[in-house]
């Protein structure tokens, strides 16, 4: 039986304690989103979640979909579920008030998400896809185009997708076959087959709408000669309803490790009508301007994972009563004392706690970065916003979900046999966290990204939206005495991390292979001085807040703790990778390929 | 002949007087004629225009207003009789035979016997410019062609005749060598001698070409530059460059004088586009646009280029050849498929070809032939050095497999190169098959040379120490755009010991296209985004250590720099005990322009040298006053003569005209300081504090309020106000050389800490230029 309760007063924290600026100006279009309204919508959110999604996520991970006549079906509860989901207007939540939608913060969304994430990934994955759809159709697709499907995607009735990979190709979508040959009244008939299609097709929605990328005719080789295409399930009628079925179907169900209750879609498109969205030959471009926000999202799924697992895990911890506490018996009215007491499981449970509340934090902040690069009335702040987010995106995709499943690991582990069996949902957790390691971009592609995208972007630019805050901060921290003994750990945390960043630029810049083998470990490094960063300041509010006088003692001072967990048994860790960027790719690469 | 005192240009258009003003630049009078138009009420109206005319166009012929002063601007109908003074005249007149054999009779009839005639004709063989010219004047006459613009054209194609004195020929050859700081070509009496032969048939079949295989002219551009070490304007740059007119004139004489078989003819071809062009004065540059022209219609500036098709002008669009990109090498884009490939080769294997055909026909010497590429047209290989890149045997096939005569040298290479280093000299083929040694002329010393034969004595990835004979070391930056860094700064503190212990004296030289253009902005931005703020001012002070050593070294230091000595390339020439300067080095503190302060003691040593100029009023003022208005506007000297009065280089430091001829002067002057060396003395400083700033300050705000100056230059021009004046410095006080460092170093780790400046570098390295924030 899992069990869940969305962590609100955590996300309050980050939301209003720790990255409020009250300084900064309320962000044109976010007047109306005051702390009062952000409690109720998460409250609803949680209370929503908890009652609707949550006890569908075993039974539609035991269920599973199937593929029926060529329609596939969602496990039982799933479109009932969905509908109410629709009308509470979950899917509105962060599309344009122009659509119909609710024009939520990002930093709102995020948590939402992750609370959706953590009560059922499945579930959660296609109303995900549909506001990926809705992103790529408003950034670029003509005013028709968005008139006839934004309205649709926004109030759910319609979902959408993302069709990029095709069999022989996945990262390096320059290879990709599907055709699309415009017909000269403005549409194209696209042809050929997509794989790993999340929400392909489904019992939801009326309509699926899917973007798909594509290569006309005339297309210049590789990555510059995709386009993308919008193509529905039913082709609109001119009053907007779904009319005549289009040419694109679900060939096969992939038989997978997890979210099985989500409906990945082997799609074949045959001659099937399809619209352009953006100029020819600029799909990718379409495609990136959405990849910030949508891998953010991804993140947040690891995030979710390592709630849903700690909750589980503390559950079990303190009702599971196996030996006694090496320290001597602490309950002596019961046959054993709970297995909280043994350090061991202290370790667990400590780990999974600050690398949630660490990573809820960062990834609040990034958050908000994507509403101050959209909103702020100040260009040199938004340039700042858009650098930061660039630069921490494939941080927080990769490290969110490594830790995600690296908690659910634990999770399981807390439980012993318990764990690895059924019946308590662990597994589960650890199931569906992993593939959220592998898609939306590997997380070694993630951590190519980071080395050979966004370190040396302008001499190092977007770099210097993360480090002089963090050198700011531990400059003031250094001189509260409060925050030193934090504040010593994470200095030296991050003088590792100043050299990893200069021996990769440096030895990167003349061998891109070093960059290469040094990418995922560097990536991990830049993580844990990030989370770091966030424990820094969380213990600030803290302080703050116990000195000011609060009946909420217990909580801040938790924080407290955990921060002084996270500097004294996590942090150290960046000194073995430290040595690790900098042993080079001698070893990794030296090996003749005939010996693999 | 004694030597050349006094020279007379006959013909005051672009080419003689910019002659003119060159030989003025060699600090020599010059007499400059032309005629006297019809009804002119200046009579020396054509000349004296010209002078003007120079004195405000960029870039300047002269190197200092000053030299203006040289030329005398006469006319040859009043003052003809003045050719008597002078001891070689140059006639740069229309190129027409008759107009010139008319002047020559004139000059003959006035001239001291003995004097130097000179022809710069570019196209009018000496056999018919000395026919029916008396004996005497045959012994005294040669050509001497120049390149357009005299002053920066290293270029000189001598040719003399078999009546030609050999040692007047020598006379004017090691004036324009010395003086004039020309690299000499000596070419056989063919027309167009050696380097517009080459480069007209070049231009011709790449223009030719791009018009066949339909390609635009950006790409034409991207192809026949960079990739094969030709200046980035490629060909149709390079024509508007020069003007479009040119190209007719100069084809239509070399048509009219080149030999029926000559491969020249078969590559020519009318071409409707470039008569149409001329026709509707798009000449180029100078006109209004050629194939490229800037279209300020509507307010709006937009790059077009001509369509080789239609003529017509459209937006011009940058070349995307990812293909020429990664290719490697000349051979690479030879052998690239598609078009890119095909036009490389229509364009170049004629080309050398033909540079193969001239060996033995326009000069005997490959070497020559190679030199007159490099320095007439700016190649950075020569045709000769092209082959030896992309093989001699891979040339001489696709050329035969393309049905061109494979010339003979080409033929008989026989897997041999036209160059090869035996026994550390640099060796080149001879016509008959045999190698022989590249000899330089008599005292010119190069590094290049001595690196073929011996090993560094010091060298890290940025800088090396030579040893370059008579107990005299070498310090040369490698560093890419010799950019200094930690560790450069490393090994000159090294070079600096070993000096100490081992030799009698350091000159700092390199044979880059620039001495130095500063610290490495890119390495330095990442460390300042990556907040390792620590390491910067490490690096800063670890210069001032080290150029503060290099200043007290018990040894002479001569900085001998040519081209760009900007911010700590300029710092530590002025840390030298002497400098000896290529005429062409433009020397300038620049900081302020990147939105910092010099801080390796650049601020200390220019308040050093204008409070001990004796010209300055006396008190703690003028000397910040005089450095904040150079340091605070980026100022760089456009010459070495400039540069003194900007006082980068002190009156007693030399300046050498010739490039080649630079170290072999570094050097001597470094000699003659050995003797009874003392190390310089630290100096103090009287400066007036912070009322001084606070005036500075004002000045600065003045600036602004004018629009000249950005909110950053202010903030930039306080942090350097303060330095200048001494910081908290009492007037009455007298301030160590360690205290201003100190102020150096605060002021710029300041500024280093600000968006603005960061956002300067970020453009300077991704742009070239600052923005002004």
């Amino acid at each position: 039986m899992q069990t869940y309760k969305a962590p609100l007063r955590d996300i309050r924290f980050v939301l209003h304690e720790l990255h409020a600026d009250p300084d900064g100006p309320v962000l044109p279009g976010l007047e109306d989103f005051t702390p009062d309204v952000t409690d109720a919508i998460l409250e609803e959110a949680g209370r929503f979640c908890t009652e609707r999604l949550l006890p569908l996520n075993a039974s539609g991970d035991e269920e599973g979909c199937r593929l029926e006549n060529g329609v596939v079906r969602t496990p039982k509860g799933f479109p009932e579920a969905y509908k109410a989901f629709r009308e509470g207007g979950w899917t509105a939540m962060g599309a344009d008030p122009a659509f119909g939608g609710q024009g939520l913060p990002a930093t709102v969304n995020k948590l939402v998400e992750e609370i959706i994430c953590a009560t059922n990934l499945s579930f959660g994955l296609y109303p995900g896809l549909s506001h990926g759809a809705y992103q790529a159709i408003q950034g670029h697709a003509s005013e028709e185009l968005k008139a006839a499907y934004l309205p649709k995607l926004v109030d759910g009735t319609w979902s959408g997708t993302m069709c990029l990979t095709e069999a022989h190709c996945g990262t390096d979508l320059g290879l990709l076959r599907t055709k699309a040959v415009p017909q000269g009244d403005g549409s194209s008939r696209v042809t050929g087959s997509k794989i790993f299609i999340s929400a392909g097709d489904h019992d939801l929605t009326e309509n699926i709408v899917h973007l798909v990328l594509a290569r006309m005719p005339d297309a210049p080789e590789g990555v510059k000669g995709i386009s993308l295409f919008l193509v529905p399930k039913f082709l609109p009628r001119a009053d907007g309803t779904p009319g005549a079925r289009n040419g694109v179907t679900c060939s096969a169900l992939e038989h997978k490790m997890g979210i099985k209750a989500s409906a990945t879609c082997q799609m074949s498109f045959d001659d099937a009508t399809g619209w352009l969205v953006g100029e020819p030959h600029k799909g990718m471009r379409a495609m990136f301007t959405m990849m910030n926000s949508e891998r953010l999202s991804v993140g947040i799924q690891g995030l979710g994972a390592g709630e849903a697992a700690y909750q589980g895990a503390v559950a079990y911890a303190k009702e599971r009563l196996q030996g006694r506490s090496l320290a001597g018996t602490r309950r002596p009215d019961l046959p054993a004392d709970p297995i909280l007491v043994h350090p061991d499981v202290r370790r667990m449970l400590m780990t999974i706690r600050a690398y949630n509340e660490g990573a809820r934090a960062l990834g609040g902040w990034v958050a908000r970065s994507l509403d101050v690069m959209e909103r702020h009335p100040d260009p040199a702040e938004r340039r700042r916003a858009e650098d930061f987010s660039a630069l921490m995106t494939p941080i927080v995709k990769a490290l969110f979900t490594d830790l995600g499943f690296e908690a659910a690991s634990l999770g399981m582990q807390v439980y012993g046999g318990h764990g690895f069996i059924r019946g308590h949902g662990m597994e589960q957790y650890v199931r569906d966290a992993r593939i959220s390691m592998i898609y939306e971009g590997t997380n070694g592609v993630q951590a190519l990204d980071l080395v050979g995208r966004k370190l040396p972007a302008h001499a190092g630019r977007f770099l210097r939206s993360f480090f002089h805050p963090v050198l700011a901060g531990l400059d003031e921290a250094r001189a509260d005495e409060a925050l030193a003994p934090l504040a010593q750990p994470l200095g030296k945390a991050f003088g590792a991390l100043q050299l990893a960043t200069a021996h990769i630029a440096q030895r990167g810049m003349k061998d891109p292979e070093e960059a290469g083998a040094a990418a995922t470990e560097y990536l991990r490094l830049f993580g844990l001085v990030a989370l770091g960063f966030m424990w820094l300041r969380a213990a600030k509010v803290a302080h703050t807040a116990l000195k000011a006088g609060t009946d909420e003692r217990a909580f801040y001072e938790a924080k407290l703790t955990t921060a002084r967990f996270y500097m004294e048994r996590i942090l150290p860790q960046v000194a073995g990778l430290l040595a690790a960027v900098k042993s080079g790719k001698g070893a990794m690469m030296a090996l003749d390929e005939a010996m693999f | 002949m004694a030597g050349i005192r006094k020279v007379a240009v006959i013909g005051a258009g672009v080419m003689g007087s910019g002659i003119a003003a060159h030989i003025a630049n060699a600090g020599v009078p010059v007499l400059l004629m032309d005629i006297v138009p019809e009804g002119a009420a200046d009579r020396n109206g054509l000349a004296a225009g010209a002078v003007a005319r120079m004195l405000k166009t960029e870039p300047a012929a002269f190197m200092a207003p000053r030299a203006a002063k040289l030329v005398e601007t006469l006319n040859v109908e009043d003052h003809l009789d003045r050719l008597g003074e002078v001891d070689w005249i140059i006639e740069v007149v229309i190129e027409r035979l008759e107009a010139k054999q008319a002047l020559y009779r004139r000059i003959d009839a006035v001239r001291r016997p003995g004097t130097a005639v000179s022809s710069n004709t570019s196209t009018i063989p000496l056999d018919a410019l000395i026919e029916g010219m008396p004996e005497a004047f045959g012994r005294d006459f040669l050509i001497t062609h120049f390149f357009n613009p005299p002053r920066y054209m290293r270029l000189l194609e001598i040719v003399t005749g078999p009546r030609t004195d050999p040692a007047l020929a020598a006379t004017v050859a090691d004036f324009a060598d010395r003086r004039l700081g020309k690299s000499i070509v000596r070419c056989k009496d063919r027309p167009g001698f050696i380097a517009n032969r080459l480069g007209i048939f070049w231009i011709q079949n790449a223009i030719a070409a791009a018009d066949d295989l339909g390609v635009p002219v950006e790409e034409a551009d991207a192809v026949m530059g960079r990739p094969f070490g030709i200046p980035k304007t490629g060909v149709f740059g390079l024509v508007d460059l020069v003007g479009l007119d040119l190209i007719p004139h100069t084809t239509r004489s070399l048509r009219a004088a080149l030999p029926a078989e000559d491969a020249f003819h078969a590559s020519y071809r009318e071409m409707p586009v470039i008569t149409a062009l001329i026709a509707q004065g798009h000449t180029g540059r100078k006109g209004k646009g050629g194939f490229y022209r800037l279209n300020r219609q509507g307010g709006q500036k937009t790059k077009e280029a001509v369509d080789l098709r239609t003529g017509a002008y459209r937006p011009s669009a940058k070349a995307d050849l990812p293909a020429l990109k990664e290719a490697k090498g000349p051979k690479a884009v030879l052998d690239l498929p598609g078009r890119v490939g095909a036009y490389a080769w229509r364009v170049m294997g004629p080309t050398l070809a033909y540079a193969a055909g001239l060996v033995g026909e326009a000069s005997d010497d490959i070497a020559a032939i190679d030199e007159a590429m490099r320095l007439g047209y700016n190649w950075k290989w020569g045709p000769f050095e092209l082959i030896d890149r992309i093989g001699g045997a891979y040339v001489a096939e696709r050329l035969a497999k393309d049905g061109y005569t494979v010339p003979p040298i080409l033929a008989g290479l026989d897997g041999k190169t036209f160059y090869r280093v035996e026994n550390g000299r640099r060796q080149v083929l001879t016509a008959g098959g045999d190698y022989k040694d590249i000899v330089r002329p008599e005292g010119v010393l190069r590094l290049e040379d001595i690196k073929l034969a011996a090993a560094p004595l010091l060298k890290n990835g940025s800088a090396a120490l030579w040893d370059i004979g008579d107990g005299v070391a070498c310090f040369e930056f490698t560093a890419q755009a010799n950019a200094l860094d930690e560790q450069v700064m490393a090994l000159l503190g090294q070079s600096i010991a070993l000096v100490t212990e081992r030799y009698k004296a350091l000159v700092v030289y390199n044979e880059g296209t620039n001495f130095s253009v500063g610290a490495n902005l890119g390495l330095a931005l990442f460390a300042a985004n990556i907040a390792a703020w620590g390491e910067i001012e490490t690096l800063v002070a670890l210069g001032q250590q080290t150029y503060q050593r290099l200043k007290s070294a018990p040894f002479p230091v001569v900085g001998a720099p040519a081209g760009m000595a900007l911010g700590g390339g300029c710092e530590i020439l002025l840390h030298s005990d002497a400098v000896q300067a290529h005429a062409e080095t433009y020397i300038g503190l620049v900081e302020a322009g990147v939105g910092l302060v010099p801080a390796w003691g650049g601020c200390k040593e220019m308040l050093a040298r204008w409070q001990s100029n004796p010209a300055m009023p006396k008190g703690p003022m003028p000397a910040p006053a005089k450095v904040f208005e150079t340091v605070s506007t980026a100022t760089v000297a456009k010459s070495a003569e400039e540069a003194k009065d900007l006082l980068f280089l002190r009156p007693t430091d030399g300046i050498t005209m010739n490039r080649d001829r630079l170290l072999a002067d570094a050097k001597a002057k470094a000699l003659s300081l050995v003797e009874g060396y003392e190390p310089r003395k630290p100096v103090s400083l009287t400066l007036p504090g912070p009322s001084g700033a606070l005036a500075l300050r004002m000045a600065a705000e003045g600036f602004a309020r004018r629009g000249i100056a950005t909110a950053h230059d202010l903030v930039v021009a306080g942090a350097l106000a303060t330095v200048l004046t001494g910081g908290e410095a009492d007037p009455l006080d007298t301030l160590d050389e360690d205290a201003i460092l100190a102020l150096e170093r605060a002021s710029f780790m300041r500024l280093v800490w600000t968006e603005a400046t960061l956002a300067r570098f970020e453009s300077v390295i991704e742009t070239g230029r600052p923005v002004r924030n």
